[in-house]
């Protein structure tokens, strides 16, 4: 009884916002519920583990499937990427948080536990391959593991250089990192100069 | 009484000294830089006054600004707090000559105690013991050389003017010396404007305990007991404590002795601490070095002497007697620190600058939080990424332990990756809880912590740790849900989403990005 009481005052607040929009966004706000009222698929990777998802939402009330789990849920939107969902008594907040704009999964945290939650929706495009650091055996890229400034740069284009060589110093919050090629081989391109300013992913050295 | 102080500084620690102002009636001024114009203590002050871009050489490191803020706003006195300009004499002694009371020790004892070189002289004539190593900064990488191969690998390089772990490197062999020394200097000149390094000797399983000592202008001397700052990643303290799990009493007075003497030797004034390494297995202590400032970990001494470190350091600068003696110092319980740094424990402890999205601060019974931000705070590149200090106090150490777990479970910072894992990791770990305690804590920790790991691996993940996942990957669609909700009713939702948090535009950008590349 209580529930139904908020849902009407919530659907109250929705037609007041309504009353002051133009018709077209109206009558896309009807089609929300009804859009809503059906199941939606979506492939779910946690912390690389992945598992396909079912959802419905209701209001407050939320079905979703995983794996063949089955759960009933009061859903609260507490805050902007907030949720707290309460399933069988248990109470799990929820806070949602872009993780790294480089690998595009969220951070949820449910309490003190983080996962990196990766969604993919089958209806829409695929995924795109993820840019940014890789060493597939032959080529390496030195990446700016956070925002900074180059200090020094210790190789010159062409150097020889072993695994664990130091190649280029970069300063972040008053502390100096020296970033070490992971492999023997030749620095076949340095993106950076001494004292340029560089942001978190930017390829610094490419050692081949 | 001041009427007015202007506090140089920014952050938690500004924040920290405002609430002293406040207690004492002292109207507090800020100073900021371009990057801190919305930040807390600029917000809780009466005056706020800018100094310059963010960078601190061009803002929080200007002597000549700061001063003439002080003199604008008619401010009688400047308190440095810690870091910055904190331990630079010729900024106490600008303040002088601009006949303002600076608040802390005078310039003739910051020179003495802050150059780490000549502290160990001084220390050493004292009768204090020290670490074998230089008393002067090495001229070449030749003499470091010399030094080193004398006095015997694994050694330390140290900046001379240095704190903070920073222009600090540990060397074990004489291969790693050159590349050791260069980054050390570099890091030191970056730092602290002065490229100086000495070297000392490395004393293995050290436990890192320092005592707090107090000095008024009427030459009394008090100390208030030991920290202990072992736990440290990259020499910089993370978690402290007091009195240290020994709870030595004869061992405290003797420390204490020898920390009066080191500072009595330089006519200190104010707060100061005095650090030592002390081995685990002899108990014998070395003098490391005088921090001739507040310290970032002086809360847990508050919470164990019931003493307000900044308030006395104000009526001690007006000149007043110390409003203790020795025998009125006693050490009631166990308090015990972490500080939340904006960085990611699971690489390496990297900064993790960026805005706060979400932020539960905890409280309830004897937690005490010294935060410098709120919720939609911006962590930048330019600063120290330390948010907040968490300390617990408990009449036990067990029970300070509870109160600190508690607290680091209901202590919730979204938008950035902070040390709150590593830390609640840490206070149930059988060695911290035993109070094992040296500078190679950490690393242990987390050869101990891999192994824990792959142990876990080959175990089934139970029942309640899949259904968090499930709870995860819900939220996440959930939100995804809204996004598509949103996107579906066009332009006027736009418009809400611009006055909607930053979370959105970052975090949803993401996820867009994801599901339409």
């Amino acid at each position: 009884m209580k529930g139904k009481i908020e849902v009407r005052s919530q659907n109250t607040e929705f037609r007041r916002e309504r009353a002051a929009k133009p018709p077209l966004s109206f009558i896309l706000n009807c089609d929300f519920w009804i859009l809503y009222s059906a199941f939606m698929k979506l492939i779910a990777e946690i912390d690389g583990e992945k598992r396909e998802l079912e959802i419905k939402r209701d209001a407050y009330s939320v079905v979703a499937q995983l794996n063949g789990r089955h759960y009933e849920i009061e859903a609260r939107d507490i805050r902007q990427g907030i949720f707290l969902l309460i399933v069988n008594g248990h109470a799990y907040e929820c806070r949602l948080n872009q993780a790294d704009t480089k690998r595009k999964s969220l951070e949820v945290s449910v309490g003190t536990h983080a996962y990196n939650v990766a969604l993919t929706d089958p209806k829409r495009l695929r995924t795109a391959q993820q840019p940014g650091a890789h060493s597939d055996g032959t080529t390496a890229q030195i990446v700016a593991p956070m925002p900074g400034k180059v200090v020094r740069v210790l190789v010159e284009q062409g150097a020889q250089v072993e695994a664990g060589a130091n190649l280029v110093v970069v300063e972040a919050m008053k502390m100096q990192n020296e970033m070490k090629s992971p492999k023997a081989g030749i620095v076949t391109s340095i993106n950076v100069k001494a004292g340029a300013t560089v942001n978190g992913g930017d390829v610094l050295v490419v050692v081949e | 009484m001041f009427r007015k102080i202007l506090i140089a500084n920014r952050g938690e620690i500004a924040v920290r000294i405002i609430r002293a102002c406040r207690d004492l009636d002292i109207s507090p001024v800020a100073v900021y830089s371009e990057a801190d114009t919305d930040s807390l203590h600029v917000r809780l002050a009466d005056e706020a006054y800018l100094i310059g871009p963010a960078p601190s050489i061009e803002s929080y490191l200007r002597i000549e600004k700061i001063i003439n803020a002080a003199r604008a706003c008619g401010a009688e006195a400047i308190h440095p707090g810690y870091g910055f300009l904190a331990e630079n004499a010729d900024f106490a002694q600008a303040v002088l000559d601009a006949r303002l009371t600076f608040i802390g020790p005078s310039p003739e004892a910051m020179r003495l105690m802050g150059a780490k070189t000549s502290a160990r002289r001084v220390a050493t004539e004292a009768g204090v013991t020290v670490v074998p190593g230089t008393t002067e900064p090495l001229e070449s990488l030749d003499e470091a050389r010399r030094v080193a191969a004398q006095i015997g690998y694994p050694v330390m390089l140290k900046a001379s003017a240095g704190g903070g772990g920073k222009g600090m490197r540990f060397v074990a062999t004489e291969e790693e010396l050159p590349s050791a020394f260069d980054t050390a200097q570099s890091e030191a000149a970056a730092a602290f404007g002065n490229p100086e390094v000495y070297l000392e000797k490395a004393v293995e399983r050290p436990r890192h305990i320092e005592i707090q000592i107090f000095a008024d202008q009427h030459g009394n001397f008090v100390h208030l007991g030991e920290r202990e700052c072992s736990i440290q990643r990259r020499h910089q303290k993370v978690i402290e404590e007091c009195p240290s799990p020994i709870n030595d009493a004869a061992l405290r007075a003797s420390m204490g002795e020898a920390a009066i003497k080191a500072a009595r030797a330089v006519n200190y004034v104010g707060a100061g601490t005095v650090e030592f390494l002390v081995s685990d297995r002899t108990r014998e202590f070395f003098f490391l070095e005088m921090n001739t400032r507040l310290q970032v970990e002086h809360p847990v001494t508050e919470l164990v002497t019931g003493f307000d470190l900044v308030r006395e350091q104000i009526s001690v600068a007006l000149g007043e007697p110390l409003s203790f003696r020795q025998e009125d110092v006693s050490w009631h319980g166990h308090a015990i620190e972490c500080r939340v740094y904006a960085e990611d424990p699971d690489s390496n402890f990297l900064p993790s600058p960026g805005r706060i999205m979400h932020l539960r601060s905890p409280s309830g019974p004897c937690v005490r939080d010294d935060s410098g931000v709120e919720a939609g705070a911006e962590v930048s590149i330019y600063y120290d990424p330390m948010i907040s200090k968490l300390a617990a106090w408990g009449r036990t150490r067990n029970e300070a332990i509870d109160r600190l777990s508690r607290a680091l479970d209901e202590y919730m910072v979204g938008g950035i990756k902070t040390t709150l894992p590593f830390f609640r990791e840490i206070v149930r770990d059988a060695e911290f809880t035993n109070g094992n305690l040296d500078t190679g804590f950490i690393s242990r920790f987390f050869e101990r912590r891999a192994e824990a790991a792959l142990r876990m691996k080959s175990e089934e993940t139970d029942e309640a740790e899949t259904t968090r996942r499930d709870m995860a990957a819900i939220a996440a669609a959930l939100d995804y849900m809204q996004a598509q909700k949103q996107n579906s009713t066009g332009n006027q939702t736009h418009a809400q989403e611009e006055q909607q948090s930053n979370w959105r535009l970052t975090g949803r950008a993401a996820l867009h990005r994801r599901i339409y590349e």
